[in-house]
């Protein structure tokens, strides 16, 4: 990552002073912002204004906030960061469900969002980098976790992990959805097999064996903990907060 | 079935009133006993069966029934003083008075006893009923309490969901940009003075809404009490929009007042908050740039004050239920707005003796008018 912005970022936020509030802070760090009202003109700004990334709130006044980002997920991978009241944790976990990269709850810290909308982009980047690499071999790199899906290795800082299957398949997904918050739902459904969801106790487990083996420093994790809601690979470099 | 048996005090009582007739028979008669047949006595005698079968039941008239016959053959049946009978006649007349007396009593004591049988099941009835009937409205006043419970506790969480989500939104303004100044963002001077307004604009709001909560708990606690002044209307509307400049400054406002608007018997503060509640909900929806009417005019002994903007309007269906608290124009997706604010106006103005309601504004758009009566220099005659 060389500089912060560059990118049009589209807010998508029907109370005024949050948009302005943002606006300011996205020029302010070189960003192009573009704000809209309503869940129509997102759909139409999306599809014209070609963002790098969109801050969504759910709470819209036309369309369900939902409803658009399944329809912008029908044909687009642009990151998406929702925006949630605290009280909606459902809501907010559905929309992770259906494809969004992120969430804030609202009243959020100005800085914390523009810390995730950083890690969002830098891995969409690096998910395009890993797409065309060289004769687009199915590796994904998260910061130096290097995962090999036709060899099954996982790399860390050029250190081979010794992993158990499921070890495998929690951390090769958390590394191909990179910087992406996966829910408990999605992990166990993928990892586990369609018929578990609720298990979420199973990737505390998981998770904490894993990092044992990345030999995590807690002052900077790569495997994140969303309490409540999931995990994300991220690469370690990217301030969180 | 009940059961058609006398009360079980009233059958000894029977049969003593029916031992006691006999006696008395007896007592009548017996002076004249040589003077008539035996056909006077055995014919008197059957009342003592009849009534003791009447009072005290079957068993007490049939006792009765059998010491008449033994009395009528003692007493006026010769040879007096024994059981024996001389003469065909009078054994003929003892037995027809032993059967008839028997029946008599045996029949009066049905009858009486169906009868109370029947009046007690009609007791019975009437009683089953009423206790039905009172089962019936204590059913009625608990679903209608328990209705009005759950309204309450419906409303309360709509409060609170409405009030976290109006207290929530100013806050989460203001807290992106403080957190963002702190974290050290360095903005050009523009961008920093709008930032300090919507700082400044939000504040301000949260002030609004603290006054609205208030005035509900006011209004809750029964204790919303116009002081009662003459106002000035022209005075409160242009001072009321030139303190909301900041959040009017993206409409355009348009008062219309006609030439003298007579004073109104108001609460100045009260007024000014249902004016100031009216605005806010007009700029919430119309569009930037349009422009909120607000005009007044006379009707009879009332001022009507109408705001008008040009956002999408009340539905019909809705134009009543939107002063209700906790409504709001459009709950959608989970977010509430401002759900006190025109059931705050609807209070204070019903506190004035006026009305309030939503309409179609000419052109477009939502159109809210109350009514305030007209200030007169001497009290009103009370017809």
């Amino acid at each position: 990552m060389k500089h912060d912005g560059g990118g049009l970022i589209l807010i998508v936020d029907d109370e005024r002073p949050i948009t302005r509030a943002l606006s300011a802070a996205l020029s302010a760090r070189a960003y192009r912002p573009e704000a809209v009202a309503t869940g129509r003109e997102a759909l139409h700004a999306a599809a014209t204004s070609d963002p790098a990334a969109v801050i969504l709130d759910l709470g819209l006044p036309d369309i369900d906030g939902l409803d658009v980002l399944r329809r912008l997920r029908e044909w687009s991978d642009v990151p998406v960061i929702v925006l949630t009241a605290e009280g909606a944790e459902d809501r907010m976990i559905q929309a992770l469900d259906d494809g969004a990269d992120d969430y804030v709850t609202k009243p959020f810290s100005t800085p914390e969002l523009l810390a995730r909308l950083r890690v969002a982009l830098r891995h969409q980047r690096s998910r395009a980098e890993d797409a065309a690499g060289p004769g687009s071999m199915p590796v994904f790199t998260v910061g130096d976790v290097v995962v090999d899906m036709p060899h099954h290795t996982v790399h860390v800082d050029g250190r081979r992990l010794d992993l158990t299957p499921k070890e495998f398949a929690f951390l090769a997904l958390l590394a191909r959805h990179g910087g992406k918050v996966l829910t408990h739902r999605m992990i166990l459904q993928s990892v586990w097999g369609p018929e578990y969801g609720t298990e979420s106790e199973y990737l505390r487990v998981y998770a904490s064996q894993l990092r044992k083996k990345l030999a995590e420093d807690p002052a900077r994790p790569r495997l994140i903990t969303e309490p409540g809601v999931g995990y994300r690979l991220i690469d370690r470099d990217t301030p969180t907060m | 079935m009940v059961t058609p048996k006398p009360h079980p005090r009233r059958r000894p009582l029977g049969l003593l009133a029916g031992l006691a007739l006999v006696g008395l028979c007896t007592a009548l008669l017996l002076p004249g006993r040589a003077s008539f047949t035996v056909a006077t006595p055995a014919l008197v005698l059957v009342a003592p069966g009849l009534v003791a079968g009447l009072l005290g039941g079957r068993l007490a008239g049939v006792t009765t029934a059998a010491v008449a016959a033994v009395v009528l053959d003692l007493v006026f049946v010769e040879p007096y003083g024994t059981l024996g009978v001389h003469l065909v006649d009078d054994v003929v007349a003892l037995v027809a008075f032993g059967a008839i007396a028997l029946t008599v009593a045996t029949l009066v004591a049905m009858a009486a006893d169906g009868r109370r049988a029947a009046e007690q099941k009609a007791r019975e009835v009437t009683a089953l009923s009423r206790e039905r009937e009172r089962i019936r409205s204590e059913q009625d006043r608990l679903a209608s309490e328990n209705l009005a419970l759950e309204q309450a506790e419906d409303a309360r969480r709509a409060l609170l969901r409405s009030v976290s989500h109006d207290l929530r939104t100013p806050l989460a303004a203001i807290r992106a940009i403080t957190s963002d100044l702190r974290d050290g963002a360095t903005y050009d001077d523009d961008t920093r003075r709008d930032l300090l307004d919507v700082v400044g604009d939000e504040a301000e709001r949260l002030d609004r809404l603290v006054a609205n909560l208030l005035s509900l708990s006011r209004i809750e606690a029964g204790a919303l009490v116009p002081e009662l002044q003459a106002v000035d209307l022209d005075e409160l509307l242009s001072d009321r929009v030139r303190r909301l400049s900041r959040l009017l400054r993206e409409v355009r406002v348009a008062t219309r007042l006609p030439e003298h608007v007579p004073l109104v018997d108001a609460d100045y503060v009260l007024v000014d908050q249902a004016v100031t509640n009216l605005l806010e909900n007009a700029t919430r929806h119309t569009p930037l740039g349009s422009t909120i009417t607000i005009e007044a005019h006379e009707r009879g002994d009332m001022i009507e004050v109408a705001v008008s903007d040009h956002g999408p309007g009340v539905p019909p269906h809705e134009r009543d239920s939107i002063f209700e608290p906790f409504r709001t124009g459009s709950p959608s997706n989970g977010v509430w707005s401002s759900g006190i604010g025109l059931a705050i106006c609807r209070a204070i103005v019903e506190a004035h003796g006026g009305s309030i309601s939503a309409g179609d504004a000419p052109g477009g758009g939502a159109r809210f008018a109350f009514t305030l009566p007209v200030h007169r220099s001497r009290p009103r005659v009370m017809s």
